[in-house]
């Protein structure tokens, strides 16, 4: 479909040119979005792969035994409870500013241009680390896979060797920044192919985890016990918010099935019957691959045991040869094509963020400069490129698991963006949360009490992390790693704020982006 | 109501657009056409991320870059040419580009078909490709640096002895109706010093001439010329070309019906020529 649009329209040359709903309505034939094109199995297999298992398992595994000891299972179903509070806010915004889109957007409307900015620039600093740690565990696997191609174990430990790791990131990254920088995406085929590789490679995995068991030659056998459902069994109450934290990170991209309305065959039953599918399969798996790993490696810090830091931050890497034997190699591409699509398409998220801040002048105005060729965001995919891989290539010399500390910092920044936009929702639709009973549960109760989670495991975890003790042990001066790396990103934050309030205040005074509730 | 004939601009805010628009302007004023000058900004598909990546504030912005991009390029028509302009999504340029002359029922589609960093004149980049190998149009490229000129004063038409030439010979009919400009015809042979000169040319040229004279309905000269060359290259070097002429070649019958699919020959020409082409689909349905 598409409508002329002869008339040539005025455009502020001052630079400041707020869209607003109708303007931006008006401009355009239909929106971006493809609509009805997607199917229950479509919206479910996009689901599953915005949650990328195989990855999110390698990555959180060792550290959530670490923290929670048997009780992982457990801790894997509470932590899902303030991702879906969080999401039924998520998707009551979505609903009712369909012209604004991001957690920027939705916080500067709700709360006004300082915690929007802060909104906007957690997302951000979620994303880019995220994109470190896939890079990463893509490097480990990359060598991995190599080695057990060629029956050559010499290969795999390239991955230890820091210049050489590094720029093997590099190259992932700059891979990953030229694809999406071109535009390109993945196609539905190749997507319904990973995920269903995964998904066989997983259960086979967790299948072989326990027949070992059964045979008794797990390495650290350990019977399985219906207590390990009880989350409120683990010994204290920070290994608690610790292991909530991280169980967030491995939802972590469920909610975006809840907000595909357009695309879907049916906007009315498709997405939310999609996000049940996604999260019954993503359980199951999860139980499975936790229960199976737990009774054949146990919670130790023997060489295979899931409480060891040397292979905690990829424990597949280490348990894929000794349970799987000669089919290893099926889990390393499982875990590296999962890591490797997951990259590439979360390069989109952080990029687009600052072009939207950069357009409202949030951010400095280049970030909001726009490919003439491919219409992609150009600069801000480079600097999401260039920070993600300084960033890894920082933490790759100083920590000594790079993935560990990454992961536990990243749970930590997806509490604190998600948990500004829970209490935005709250806060944008105030006026009406005592309405009906539907609103007061979704729009007001749903998010406030998962904000209030999501804040009080916050708080707890950046204290608990001061420790240098926590995540693998690294520390400056006394001060955990974990700690010093969450701090630094919220204090950088603030700091570039105060900077571009000085250098350009239009974003700040409310010019560009104007602050409301749902009843303007 | 009259159908207004029209031809879709394929934009971008790019030399290449640029180019696009200049050999729009030359052929609406040759034919009395208007333009469609389109931008096609890339729709999401459902992309599999941790964030969610299809939010309605990066589309405005883009939408609203595009809308400015088109006041620019709008800066550019000149008075006497009549131009709207379109933002359009797709799921490809090509895609968006080919919907668009379904909905406007264009007659042609105009690209910049140089792709960027290679000194030839004519090499094609990907949305170019891809048009030649779906348009169920014809297809204008537009050689690197293009510019129009007052008016086009000359059209060449290369053609083959294969079967298909009779439609691009219709279609040059229909193209020259009622226009006071030099038609050329010509084909293209490759020589070697071994084998001698095939004299089938010359009688093939009688031919199309003839078939031309009995249907057409333009006011200027037919001429008709053979060129020769070590190679398709040499061959259209060796013909003189002029800064206000453009160029018609079919398409190939490897095409499927209706569509237009560039045969090694007319890719060949491409390469060494200085002026703009059309290429015609002429495989009969």
């Amino acid at each position: 479909m598409a409508r002329s649009k002869s008339v040539q329209k005025p455009h502020a040359d001052a630079g400041i040119d707020f869209i607003d709903a109708a303007e931006a309505k008006s401009g355009l034939s239909s929106k971006g979005l493809s609509a009805g094109t997607v199917g229950l199995l479509g919206a479910t297999v996009i689901g599953i792969s915005c949650i990328a298992p195989a990855y999110t398992l390698t990555a959180s595994l060792g550290p959530t035994a670490a923290a929670v000891g048997t009780q992982m299972p457990g801790i894997f179903l509470v932590g899902f409870l303030p991702m879906l509070l969080v999401a039924l806010g998520y998707r009551e915004l979505n609903n009712a500013m369909p012209d604004s889109g991001t957690s920027f957007t939705w916080a500067t409307r709700a709360f006004g241009p300082w915690l929007g900015w802060l909104g906007g620039w957690g997302l951000i600093v979620a994303t880019v680390v995220v994109l470190s740690n896939l890079a990463g565990v893509a490097v480990d696997f990359l060598y991995l896979a190599l080695a057990q191609i060629f029956g050559n174990p010499a290969i795999a430990d390239l991955a230890g060797n820091i210049p050489i790791n590094i720029l093997t990131c590099l190259v992932f990254m700059v891979g990953a920044c030229y694809v999406s920088y071109r535009g390109m995406e993945a196609t539905k085929s190749v997507q319904y192919w990973l995920v269903g590789f995964q998904l066989i490679i997983l259960v086979w995995f967790a299948i072989a985890a326990i027949v070992h068991f059964s045979a008794g030659n797990a390495f650290d056998a350990t019977p399985f016990s219906l207590n390990w459902f009880n989350p409120f069994a683990v010994s204290s109450f920070s290994a608690f918010a610790a292991g909530v934290s991280l169980s967030i990170f491995i939802f972590w991209g469920w909610d975006v099935t809840l907000t595909m309305n357009e695309e879907t065959k049916n906007p009315k039953t498709t997405p939310g019957r999609a996000a049940t599918l996604t999260v019954v399969i993503i359980f199951v798996l999860y139980l499975l691959v936790a229960i199976s790993s737990l009774m054949f490696s146990g919670i130790g810090a023997g060489e295979f045991g899931l409480g060891n830091e040397e292979i905690s931050g990829n424990v597949f890497a280490a348990l894929a040869g000794p349970i799987m034997g000669p089919f290893a190699v099926l889990l390393s591409l499982a875990v590296l094509s999962s890591s490797a699509a997951s990259l590439q398409s979360t390069f989109v998220g952080p990029a687009r963020t600052m072009l939207a801040m950069g357009h409202y002048q949030a951010f400095p105005k280049r970030f909001a400069g726009i490919s003439p060729r491919f219409k992609s965001p150009a600069f801000a995919t480079v600097v999401a490129g260039v920070v993600a891989w300084a960033f890894y290539a920082v933490m790759r010399v100083i920590s000594n698991d790079v993935l560990t500390d990454t992961i536990l910092t990243l749970g930590m920044m997806i509490c604190f963006y998600y948990g500004v936009t829970a209490f935005a929702c709250v806060w944008y639709f105030r006026k009406e949360a005592f309405g009906n009973a539907r609103s007061f549960l979704l729009r007001f109760l749903a998010p406030l009490v998962g904000g209030l989670i999501l804040a009080v495991i916050f708080v707890t975890t950046l204290i608990d992390s001061m420790s240098p003790e926590y995540g693998s042990g690294s520390n400056i001066g006394g001060l955990g790693l974990v700690f010093i790396l969450g701090a630094f990103l919220l204090l950088a934050g603030v700091a570039l704020m105060l900077v571009m309030r000085a250098v350009n205040p239009a974003f700040f005074t409310g010019q560009t982006l104007k602050k409301g509730t749902s009843r303007d | 109501m009259n159908h207004i004939g029209n031809y879709v601009v394929a934009y971008e805010a790019t030399e290449r657009g640029r180019e696009a628009i200049e050999l729009g302007i030359a052929l609406a004023r040759l034919t009395t056409a208007e333009l469609r000058i389109c931008l096609v900004l890339p729709r999401s598909t459902a992309v599999a991320a941790k964030v969610p990546v299809a939010s309605a504030d990066y589309e405005g912005v883009i939408a609203q870059q595009a809308q400015l991009w088109l006041d620019e390029a709008m800066v550019h028509v000149p008075a006497d040419v009549v131009a709207t302009n379109h933002v359009l999504w797709a799921e490809s340029t090509s895609e968006g580009l080919i919907e668009a002359t379904e909905t406007f029922q264009s007659d042609r589609i105009v690209v910049g078909a140089a792709r960027t960093g290679i000194l030839d004149r004519f090499t094609i980049g990907s949305v170019a490709n891809a048009l030649l190998h779906a348009s169920p149009v014809p297809v204008a490229l537009a050689p690197r640096g293009y510019r129009a000129q007052a008016r086009i004063s000359r059209v060449t038409c290369a053609l083959g002895t294969r079967a298909g030439w009779q439609t691009l010979l219709d279609s040059m009919v229909e193209v020259s109706a009622g226009l006071d400009v030099e038609l050329r015809f010509v084909t293209l042979v490759e020589v070697d010093a071994r084998s001698p000169r095939i004299p089938g040319s010359d009688d093939h040229l009688k031919t199309v001439l003839e078939y031309f004279n009995a249907r057409k309905r333009s006011r200027g000269t037919v001429s008709t010329q053979v060129a020769e060359g070590p190679t398709v290259e040499a061959a259209v070097e060796s013909l003189d070309w002029r800064d206000d002429e453009i160029a018609f070649v079919g398409s190939s019958r490897l095409g499927s019906p209706r569509r237009i699919f560039l045969g090694t020959t007319a890719n060949r020409m491409l390469h060494s020529l200085p002026v703009p082409l059309v290429v015609v689909p002429t495989t009969t349905p």
